[in-house]
């Protein structure tokens, strides 16, 4: 207790020194926090966006359908399937889905087309449909309709209403066609998207393919809090691995985590150096507090205190300068981490056309949780306590003779 | 019995090619209750006599006996806890911790003991009183005059309850009003608490109120008067 008073007092003999120490503590957190809470945020946006939104953080296929993208590698559904991968904790919706390319066409106008079966009612459980819909409706149950994305309706010139012919090849190499009316244009927010999608529910597809009970895709999506790695390992194992195949968003989208990695290792980078500076802002401060206190040193080693004890006296002088620099950074950063979560940034003109035509809300929501700002905390004190092995080794060293023959 | 007996203690000190002789065969003995100067042109030896003795370092050869044991055997760790127990010490300077009051100065020793908060206290408020500063207790050494910083170092080094007290030249940085007033507080504690000290000096006012006066030259005794 002794030890931490006259700690304590030491601190403030150079006030300024040590209120600038502390300060650039804090400041380096509040730094290295903030640029972390917002990279990691927009990196939660992008996944949420891309993968949230239609691939999902899970998905099963049949084996080799992920290589090969044909109706022959589909999977038939089955309810033991169904229940087996609904009794894996985290998963929250099972969304099917039949998808393959059809020839489409409309009076003389024909074109390639990514048929989707959907069930309307389970995808919007993943994203805002609503929001899409410029026309028309969104495949009502029982609709025998077909929806067609913005880019597909314009080369049609297809109105609501309107006929398109499908013609393609069902399961099994059966042959498809079929006639429907468009019930609805929607925009899927991505051009590459809009260009080639139209929707159908998932069992008008399958009659239209021949393909009863048959889908191409199992989409999972996911609790909030889920571990998606613990929930794809418990779906291998659940799973005949003959018959399907599971794969993460980061297997299926590795452009997506390649980005996300890339993006991040710069603002690693950055949090090193920043890291690095108050490392020698601290070291400096450290060395000087037990360098011009040698002669005092040796006094009250002269007169009788242990080794141990004065070692811990600036043990504690350079744990209680970083704690309170800590503190201070934190309790910053915590405000201002919540406010951005609460109210995202808006990006910049430029940068939201970019992210509006990949389908990203061009917003930035802050991450917001307390792990980010203590797992940075720790590092700071951890680097703390290698720096107090300064004092260490000096004092254990020290011969109180020779301290004093330092005045 | 004697508390202190040394027999035949030699330092040497090796700079380079060259060997200083700084202690050359010293066989001392100081009773309880003392009050001694060891004198000496400067180079003669007296700090160095006086650290062997306050096991502040060892000595080449040659044995320092304190109450039976003989401290040249003890390490470096030993000898601190040593120091605290047994040895009070007044430097020439800069004796005290800067961010302690006076108070906490005489106590903190206490404290390095293990004595208890409520005695410590008291028996710094009374040492300090003993050396006139009972109106300074919560002054730090900053805020106090050299002559009353090395009398708050006096009550520090009687606080620990020591068999003897070693002061290092400590009126050199004194003014001789200071110098006096140091003295015979000294004296006062020698007699009254039966309280051994030795002190170096080359300061001639200082060597006319000792008891027993020890010259040394070249690292030798030439002469130990009693008055
Ligand atoms: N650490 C040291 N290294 C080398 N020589 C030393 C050291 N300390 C003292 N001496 C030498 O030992 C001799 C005695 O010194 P000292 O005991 O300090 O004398 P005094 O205290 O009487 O002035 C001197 O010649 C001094 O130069
Ligand atoms: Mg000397």
């Amino acid at each position: 207790m002794m030890l931490i008073k006259l700690a304590w007092r030491n601190l403030w003999r150079n006030r300024k020194r040590s209120i600038i120490t502390l300060t650039s503590i804090a400041i380096a957190v509040l730094l290295a926090v903030s640029m972390r809470s917002m990279q990691l945020g927009m990196y939660d946006n992008m996944i949420k966006n891309v993968v949230g939104s239609y691939v999902g953080y899970i998905q099963i296929h049949g084996r080799g359908y992920w290589e090969e993208q044909t109706l022959d590698n589909a999977l038939q559904i089955t309810p033991q399937l169904r229940d087996k991968v609904q009794s894996i904790p985290g998963v929250k919706h099972l969304i099917e889905r039949i998808g393959t390319f059809s020839l489409g066409s409309r009076g003389d106008e024909t074109k390639g087309v990514m048929v989707s079966g959907i069930r309307m009612e389970d995808e919007r459980q993943m994203v805002d449909w609503d929001a899409r819909l410029l026309k028309g409706e969104l495949l009502p149950p029982g609709s025998e309709d077909i929806l067609l994305a913005k880019g597909v309706a314009r080369f049609f010139r297809a109105d609501v209403g309107d006929t398109i012919v499908l013609i393609g090849q069902g399961y099994h190499g059966m042959s498809a066609a079929g006639k429907f009316r468009v019930g609805g244009i929607v925009d899927m927010k991505n051009p590459k998207i809009n260009s080639v999608s139209v929707f159908l529910s998932l069992p008008v597809a399958q009659d239209y393919l021949s393909a009863k009970n048959v889908v191409t895709h199992l989409v999972i999506d996911k609790a909030e809090n889920a571990d998606e790695k613990q929930m794809l390992n418990r779906l291998t194992t659940a799973l005949d691995t003959s018959k399907y195949e599971v794969m993460g968003w980061r297997e299926m989208l590795p452009e997506l985590e390649q980005t996300i990695l890339a993006d991040s290792v710069g603002g690693l980078l950055m949090v090193f150096i920043l890291y690095m500076i108050i490392t020698f802002g601290i070291f400096g401060t450290v060395l000087m507090m037990t360098q011009e206190r040698i002669f005092e040193l040796g006094i009250m080693m002269a007169i009788g205190m242990k080794r141990l004890k004065l070692i811990l006296t600036l043990i504690y002088e350079t744990i209680i300068l970083t704690i309170l620099g800590l503190l201070i950074g934190i309790a910053l950063v915590l405000p201002i981490m919540y406010y951005y979560h609460v109210h995202p940034l808006q990006l910049g003109l430029d940068q939201a056309e970019v992210m509006e035509k990949f389908g990203f809300e061009a917003t930035v929501p802050f991450l917001f949780n307390l792990q980010l700002p203590l797992t940075h905390a720790l590092i700071i004190f951890i680097i703390s306590l290698v720096i107090a092995l300064y004092p260490v080794i000096r004092i254990w060293r020290l011969n109180p003779l020779e301290a004093m023959r330092s005045k | 019995m004697a508390v202190i007996t040394t027999k035949e203690i030699t330092k040497i000190y090796r700079q380079g090619d060259i060997e200083v002789h700084a202690l050359n065969g010293v066989s001392i003995q100081f009773e309880k209750g003392e009050f001694t100067a060891i004198v000496g042109p400067s180079g003669s030896g007296k700090t160095t006599l006086l650290n062997a003795i306050g096991g502040l370092d060892t000595p080449t050869s040659g044995s320092v006996v304190i109450d039976g044991q003989d401290i040249t055997r003890l390490n470096s760790n030993e000898l601190i806890d040593f120091r605290l127990n047994n040895i009070g010490f007044v430097f020439q300077a800069y004796n005290l911790i800067p961010v302690l009051t006076a108070e906490e100065n005489v106590s903190f020793i206490m404290l390095l003991q293990g004595v208890p908060a409520s005695k410590r206290k008291q028996r710094a408020c009374r040492l300090l009183e003993e050396v006139g500063l009972s109106e300074q207790l919560s002054r730090r050494p900053a805020q106090l005059s050299g002559g009353q910083q090395q009398r708050v170092a006096v009550a520090r080094a009687l606080a620990s309850k020591p068999k003897f007290v070693l002061a290092d030249e400590p009126t050199a940085n004194l003014d001789s009003k200071s110098t006096g007033n140091l003295l015979d507080i000294m004296a006062k504690l020698s007699q009254e608490e039966g309280m051994t000290f030795i002190f170096s000096t080359h300061d001639q006012r200082v060597i006319d109120r000792a008891k027993r006066i020890i010259t040394l030259e070249d690292g030798k005794i030439i002469s130990d008067v009693t008055v």
